[in-house]
């Protein structure tokens, strides 16, 4: 690496901030884990980073307009440091509901099935935090995207955004990649399960947007994440997970 | 609120507190036995309480602005004309519409277009000769959370009723259907901005501004009526008994949220008119007459605002 590209690396590094959102979630909210069955839908105790990013080009669309998104929102986006701090506690329950379930019959003609759905739902005390590590000059636009985030992955998981700053995460607060926990320390049992993250940082815009000619979830990739949230109580199907600090590997 | 007969509502937030006395509004089914169970949902504070799925009121509301779309000669597709779930969905076996476009539906159906629809992608079929199909979908403009009883304010009664078998030799069953009764908090948010409208690449396809104002004035009139008329399962014999709706309305009159938060917290007025702005009003109300009034209000003045794109394409 040249001299001039170091120097450019460290001011690139030099003109990052963090900047963070409290959200409130005003009623339950059904995160799926990835890879659960969508008729028997286990819940992530609050989005990972796929669906925070995803939230904030479908409000970057709405606020700024697709093109501007696509050229100058877009490669912030798919290349920041999302980090999330789930709210301080949260209990899951499972609900029966009644939805619709395509059919192929015999003959490939599809028909629809009302059927009997299982899907958790959880409800959270205590605001969660999504931090994002941006280039500073990003941060004004930043700012009015997070403040607008009105629900997370599905429109059924509301949300309301209660204040915007610039502070960096603590990361034994946060839900890490397993690979980033320190493995020479006995860890508790972390509430642990697949998230979806952006495959790289270097994906396109028709990789992410429907449209695209991409199939949408090969731009996805599932990792292993462990939340900072232990189990405090379970009761048949009901459990309730509550913030607990993990220990990290400092890199 | 002042009285402005064009005020443009971009968003609007619903943070309501509901007494409903002896209901069975929303249950988690019988699990085969001849007992009902109430819906319940753990909360974070490690209690237990009684629950309404927002699915419910979705229906619930559904099934009322179809009527008042009918009312309004704002058109319904065959399928909402006969309450089909599944809405758009549903035109797929006719003929008629074997060249379904996102904009036919919204501009074709009030229904699909405010309470959104999905039309799933399928891939070409060379043994069927049918051809690949993308997926066309609109997310709801309205959306309803579950219902959660305040923790120390509900309370239940297992009821026995009879029912007739499905046969003469089945002949009687005694069935435990419970009876509850408690203070709800409820939580609805609604999009008006996106009435006539692809709100994910935000293109606006019902350009008449006064089809969309039919529609916006039709979605607030079954909303105050889901609210003042509360329905959902059984309510054939246990219509619920509404004692109280209380709460606060916010309304967001340019790009942005209104605001929601939960009537568990017994602050909730007090946090959401913290969060009034030039572009923020918010709206409490202790009463349903007074409910009643400011949606009466709401209906008569406020129009669907237009979003910053479609202005400059419409001036």
């Amino acid at each position: 690496m040249t001299q001039v590209q170091q120097r450019q690396g460290i001011e690139q590094q030099s003109s990052q901030m963090w900047i963070a959102a409290d959200y409130h979630f005003p009623s339950t909210y059904s995160c799926r884990i990835p890879m659960s069955s969508a008729n028997c839908a286990s819940v992530l105790p609050a989005p990972g980073p796929a669906t925070v990013r995803l939230a904030l080009i479908r409000v970057g669309i709405e606020l700024f307009g697709l093109d501007f998104v696509r050229e100058e929102l877009f490669p912030i986006l798919r290349s920041a440091t999302v980090r999330i701090r789930p709210p301080e506690r949260v209990a899951i329950s499972q609900q029966l509901i009644r939805g619709y379930k395509w059919n192929e019959a015999r003959q490939k003609r599809e028909t629809i099935q009302e059927s009997i759905l299982v899907r958790e739902m959880a409800h959270a005390a205590g605001p969660m935090t999504v931090f994002l590590q941006i280039p500073e000059d990003a941060g004004q636009r930043m700012h009015v995207l997070l403040q607008a985030v009105g629900y997370w992955g599905q429109s059924s998981s509301l949300t309301s955004c209660l204040g915007v700053m610039s502070t960096p995460p603590l990361l034994e607060e946060c839900a890490l990649p397993l690979d980033l926990l320190d493995d020479t320390i006995p860890l508790r049992p972390f509430f642990s399960c697949p998230v979806t993250e952006f495959r790289s940082n270097q994906l396109s815009w028709e990789d992410i947007v429907p449209g695209g000619k991409m199939p949408k979830t090969s731009a996805l990739r599932c990792e292993i994440y462990v939340w900072p949230m232990v189990t405090e109580y379970r009761h048949g199907t009901q459990k309730l997970l509550v913030r607990a600090p993990l220990f990290w590997k400092v890199q | 609120m002042s009285e402005n007969p064009q005020a443009p509502f971009y968003e609007m937030s619903f943070n309501v507190l509901a007494a409903w006395q002896a209901h069975s509004l929303s249950t988690a089914g019988s699990n085969g036995s001849n007992r009902v169970m109430p819906r319940r949902q753990l909360l974070a504070d490690k209690s237990e309480t009684d629950a309404c799925s927002g699915n419910i009121s979705k229906h619930h509301h559904a099934a009322l602005v179809a009527e008042y779309f009918a009312a309004d000669d704002s058109p319904l597709c065959p399928a909402c004309r006969v309450g089909d779930g599944r809405r758009a969905a549903a035109l797929l076996d006719r003929p008629e519409y074997g060249n379904l476009s996102f904009e036919r539906i919204v501009c074709e159906c009030a229904l699909c277009d405010t309470h959104g629809f999905l039309v799933t992608a399928k891939n070409a079929d060379s043994e069927m000769s049918t051809g690949a199909r993308q997926k066309i979908s609109k997310q709801t403009l309205i959306d309803f959370s579950y219902a959660l009883a305040l923790p120390d304010r509900h309370a239940e009664t297992s009821q026995l009723h009879t029912r007739s078998g499905a046969s003469k030799e089945e002949g009687q069953m005694l069935m435990k259907i419970p009876a509850r009764s408690g203070e709800y908090a409820l939580c609805v948010r609604y999009r008006s901005v996106g009435i006539g409208a692809d709100t994910e690449q935000w293109l606006l396809y019902v350009k008449d501004q006064a089809l969309r104002e039919k529609r916006h004035r039709a979605v607030l009139r079954a909303l105050r009526d889901t609210l003042v008329s509360p329905a959902g399962a059984r309510v054939a014999t246990m219509l619920p008994h509404l004692t109280r709706l209380s709460g606060a309305i916010a309304v967001r009159t340019d790009v942005g949220r209104a605001p929601l938060y939960s009537a568990l917290e017994s602050d909730f007025v007090t946090r959401l008119q913290a969060m009034a702005d030039e572009t923020c009003q918010v709206y409490p109300f202790e009463t349903i007459e007074a409910f009643y009034r400011l949606m009466n209000t709401f209906i008569a003045t406020s129009v669907p605002a237009l979003h910053p794109f479609w202005k400059t394409s419409q001036q």
